[in-house]
């Protein structure tokens, strides 16, 4: 897939300004929003779900208005309100160490559901995981509070060095008839919430489509494997996986990816990247800091630093983010419950293998350094960076910088701080010295194609 | 090239310091002050002494390059490098087999892997607790009524230092009341604070992962109480610039660098770049820090202002390191 799109790379015939993404995907944005203040007056049901392990073909099959309540979080954390929120939640009682994506949704029901964007309706349905332990949680207030009926999936999974499960093997297929038997329970409690049938072959349809913006998707990561980068997969690539989420199975979002890649691969034609000189390709591991991304991007770009490559692209894309997770819509319900099983798998196995699969996105993206991001919200993705850090650190001789803040909580970002270490970052970087971008080019492409 | 002269501006958190070089890297000249509330004054202010204690013109300083938090502050620098990479210049300039060096400054402590060249193989800061910096000392001193000038002679007559367990810099203090209260002496408390301190720098240097040829810089370097914590638990010495140059160490470091950068300059026949004022960065002249907001009394200047402690002209290191 990789190499058929670094060599068949139009020659800039096609035009891109007539397709702006973050203009788009923030008309996107805003249009779900207004449908989902829309959605009591239209009589439509609303189920709350996560990015990861949510079951979203099925919702979508049966017409649900989707809520997701992360997003909500990181969208006052956009809009400088998260503050606020978390506040409300903190002068309740809930402690400072508590997720702040938890307090600033604790935080939107104490002010009744009037987000910055908009009201957020109230759930018919919320579905949970064990994909993290906040989840369950998080769903037991909304049950608690607005008594919410939640379902929560049990997605199989082992944890062992060498360990993992393959497509097909038995272990596999014992966890997906295990996730199956829990779809067809779900399905169930859809018919009754929402007074519809169920129509197998509306769920083929959205599976369809998510596999038309899984192929988009994959194709769009791949480009930035080019020198310049034509994007940068820590600001642009988060207007990206928004709308990978929030309309995964949608037909615009298969317009957006499709549109997506046609502008990306015409920007690549024209040798053209997102800073005017590309000086370092970086790796961003761990999660944003929405509150201050913009802010952050900006300490490295005034160095020439570029995010070539995000593993929270991959993480954050709901299993969406490897080319095999193609869905059999010949057998819709089966498929779906394997690759929800192997979603998880990976979504988890990612934090677990991280410096593997770190060791080998360094090389298909050709990057000069990594960055890690732990946050104070989720010791899960941010615990294990010390270890990732120190392999790739002996093992690769890769230098790396490590930085602290938080998703949207603003009192943890200190800006002369974090901005004394990107400069420290960089001039030892500089100091290392890099290959001139010529050979650069050469390098990422050379990447790609063995990819 | 010795009639080209440069200096290094170190803008820190708690004192601005100033060294000056001539083209045979001697140290011609210093100067210490506290930083205070206006960074961009603290600049001038110690570049107007550093001019006084080195008996030069402003003309004939061909380059200044600032390094410290406040280095963007100052509008007569030619160039601005974070002090990480000033240490580790510094570091391998004072004592050639220096790997891992260490600065505890008055908001933070810094550990980094140097190589040979003075290059910055790898750096670990502080997290955001206070506990582990100057500035925790400073005032569990206080607390005590003592000047930071009495912490380390005080500290050394401790013959048992009591412990001061918390990780936060603000319940370690209740901790030092706490002690003053069961009647711990004053000396075995300020100790026990260095201890503590020790501790929580050496974690860092280990983080970084330690290499022998060890240094220490900041201005803990005049605290031989400090020093000994340290090497205590660190079971290896650590080497210190003689004469408070140890404290001069990141100003030293960004004058080595800017010295560099002329010496490159004239050999491929290039002029000296303007000034960040010249370039029409003076935005961040008049920056203030926040905390200058709220306070609403005039700041008086610091008595310490200009006494340095280095009374050398030429440092027999730098001549032998040149």
């Amino acid at each position: 897939m990789t190499t058929e799109i670094l060599e068949a790379a139009p020659a800039g015939t096609v035009a891109a300004a007539d397709f702006d993404p973050r203009v788009e995907g923030q008309r996107l944005i805003k249009d779900w929003y207004a449908g989902l203040a829309e959605a009591p007056r239209r009589g439509q049901h609303v189920a709350n779900v996560f990015v990861m392990g949510n079951a979203v073909e099925i919702l979508r099959a049966f017409d649900f208005q989707l809520v997701f309540p992360e997003i909500n979080s990181l969208q006052t954390g956009v809009r400088k309100a998260s503050g606020e929120y978390i506040r409300l939640s903190e002068d309740y009682g809930m402690s400072p160490d508590v997720c702040s994506y938890v307090k600033a949704d604790v935080g939107l029901m104490l002010k009744e559901n009037e987000h910055p964007v908009g009201r957020i309706p109230k759930a018919h349905l919320a579905i949970a995981s064990n994909m993290c332990s906040t989840f369950i949680k998080w769903a037991e207030i909304w049950e608690r509070w607005l008594k919410v009926p939640t379902f929560v999936l049990d997605l199989p999974g082992q944890r062992a060095t060498n360990w993992r499960v393959r497509p097909g093997d038995a272990q596999h297929a014992a966890d997906s008839r295990w996730v199956e038997a829990q779809f067809r329970d779900l399905i169930e409690k859809c018919e009754k919430i929402t007074g519809k049938r169920f129509d197998i072959d509306r769920l083929a349809e959205v599976e369809e489509r998510v596999n038309q913006m899984v192929f988009h998707w994959n194709n769009v990561m791949a480009l930035n494997r080019m020198c310049p980068a034509p994007y940068n997969a820590m600001l642009d690539g988060l207007t990206y996986i928004g709308i990978m989420n929030v309309y995964r199975g949608a037909p615009e979002g298969v317009e957006f990816m499709r549109r997506l890649e046609r502008q990306l691969k015409a920007k690549v034609a024209r040798g053209e990247g997102r800073v005017a000189e590309e000086r370092f390709r970086l790796l961003f591991s761990g999660t944003p800091c929405y509150v201050s991304m913009r802010r952050l991007v900006e300490l490295f770009e005034t160095w020439g630093g570029v995010f070539a490559y995000s593993d929270y692209l991959t993480f954050a894309a709901g299993g969406m983010d490897a080319g095999e997770l193609v869905y059999d819509t010949s057998r819709p319900l089966e498929s779906l419950a394997e690759i929800t099983a192997l979603a998880a798998q990976r979504g988890l196995s990612n934090q677990f293998f991280a410096h593997e699969r770190l060791e080998q996105q360094i090389r298909d993206y050709a990057v000069d350094g990594i960055v890690f991001h732990g946050i104070k919200s989720c010791r899960f993705v941010s615990s294990g960076m010390a270890d990732t850090r120190d392999y790739l650190n002996k093992r690769l001789a890769v230098p790396s910088l490590y930085i602290e803040s938080d998703l949207i909580d603003p009192r943890y970002w200190s800006d002369a701080q974090i901005k004394n270490r990107v400069d420290a970052f960089f001039e030892a970087l500089n100091q290392r010295g890099v290959p001139p971008p010529g050979d650069r080019k050469t390098i990422a492409a050379e990447a790609g194609r063995a990819a | 090239m010795p009639h080209v002269h440069v200096a290094g501006i170190d803008i820190g958190s708690t004192y601005t310091k100033a060294i000056a070089l001539n083209g045979n890297r001697e140290v011609v000249g210093t100067a210490v002050r506290r930083t205070g509330f206006k960074l961009a004054q603290a600049a001038e202010g110690v570049f107007e002494e550093l001019l006084k204690a080195s008996r030069l013109e402003r003309s004939v300083i061909a380059y200044v390059a600032a390094t410290g938090y406040g280095r963007y502050t100052a509008p007569f620098r030619h160039t601005q490098i974070t002090e990480l990479t000033a240490h580790a210049q510094a570091a391998v300039h004072l004592f050639p087999e220096t790997r891992t060096l260490l600065d505890i400054g008055g908001q933070d402590i810094k550990a980094l892997k140097i190589d040979a060249q003075g290059r910055v193989k790898a750096f670990r800061l502080n997290d955001k607790c206070a506990a582990g910096t100057g500035a925790f000392l400073e005032k569990t001193a206080r607390y005590l009524g003592l000047t930071t000038d009495d912490i380390g002679p005080y500290a050394i007559r401790s013959t048992k230092p009591v412990e001061v367990s918390s990780v936060c810099a603000v319940f370690a203090e209740s901790e030092v009341i706490n002690h003053l209260a069961n009647g711990i002496p004053a000396e075995d408390i300020m100790m026990g604070a260095m201890v503590a301190l020790g501790g929580r720098a050496v974690q860092l240097m280990r983080r970084v992962g330690l290499e022998p040829g060890y240094m220490l810089a900041g201005g803990m370097t005049r605290n031989a109480a400090m020093v000994n914590a340290l090497e205590d638990n660190l079971k290896s010495k650590l080497k210190v610039a003689p004469d408070g140059l140890g404290q001069l160490n990141g100003a030293l470091g960004a004058a080595l660098l800017g010295l560099r950068r002329v010496e490159k300059l004239i050999a491929e026949g290039r002029p000296i770049p303007p000034t960040a004022a010249q370039q029409g960065q003076t935005d961040t002249a008049a920056r203030r820090r926040w905390s200058a907001q709220a306070v609403k009394k005039r700041v008086e200047p610091c008595t310490v202002t200009g006494s340095c402690p280095v009374v050398i002209k030429v440092l027999p290191q730098a001549v032998a390191a040149a």
